[in-house]
């Protein structure tokens, strides 16, 4: 059994985790207003998945 | 663009006297010299501590978004049990994964403190683990810079 403290994600939940956490302190440290900072989360972060899934997609003829 | 607000006409927050103009610097050396000093303490405090330079910089919100995503990157990949370089590195790549982790400041010995089984990179689980590490650690070293930078009145 897992102890408590341990994690198992799958790469998609790990890639949007990250894609969330790298946009809000991106989004913090390079924006001033509450406005901005909100679309330069929301915008990031879609495009970290967006590309993320499409590299993905990109690779699946390399693998088969 | 509409996003940059002009360093000139910001209100200033800061607990120290950070200058508010982004022009060359006239000021005296002597005064050049102490707020130099200055930026680099904050930078070692940030990266001692996640969030700790932008809280002496009286910038709460960036304070709290440094300290809580860096220990949220840390407790996830030391919970999935991601390899935490250490000093005895005996590749390059390794070295610069200490240089990474270490980064993370005071959450570098948090996350050997909570990997109590030691790394298991045998599973994709532990490789995103150290990722996520090193990630946390080369976030808190951006946002050091970023409140070095802040400090010497470069960034707004």
């Amino acid at each position: 059994m897992m102890p408590a403290h341990e994690f198992k994600l799958s790469h998609f939940q790990a890639m949007v985790i990250f894609a969330l956490v790298i946009s809000v302190a991106f989004g913090f440290l390079s924006r001033r207003s509450a406005y901005h900072r909100a679309k330069y989360i929301v915008w990031s972060f879609i495009l970290f998945i967006v590309i993320g899934v499409g590299i993905g997609w990109a690779m699946y003829p390399f693998s088969h | 663009m509409p996003d940059e607000v002009p360093i000139a006409q910001t209100e200033t927050t800061s607990a120290f006297p950070v200058p508010q103009v982004a022009s060359p610097d006239t000021s005296p050396p002597s005064d050049r010299h102490r707020r130099d000093a200055l930026a680099l303490t904050i930078a070692a405090a940030a990266w001692f501590l996640p969030g700790l330079g932008h809280a002496f910089l009286k910038m709460w919100g960036r304070a709290l978004v440094c300290f809580f995503t860096v220990a949220l990157l840390v407790v996830l990949g030391a919970g999935m049990r991601g390899n935490i370089f250490s000093r005895n590195g005996e590749d390059a790549f390794a070295r610069l994964g200490y240089v990474a982790d270490l980064g993370a400041g005071i959450f570098y010995f948090v996350a050997q403190a909570l990997e109590t089984n030691g790394p298991d990179v045998s599973h994709a689980n532990g490789d995103y683990g150290t990722r996520l590490l090193a990630t946390a650690g080369v976030l808190n070293m951006l946002a050091a810079l970023h409140a070095y930078e802040v400090t010497r009145a470069r960034k707004a």
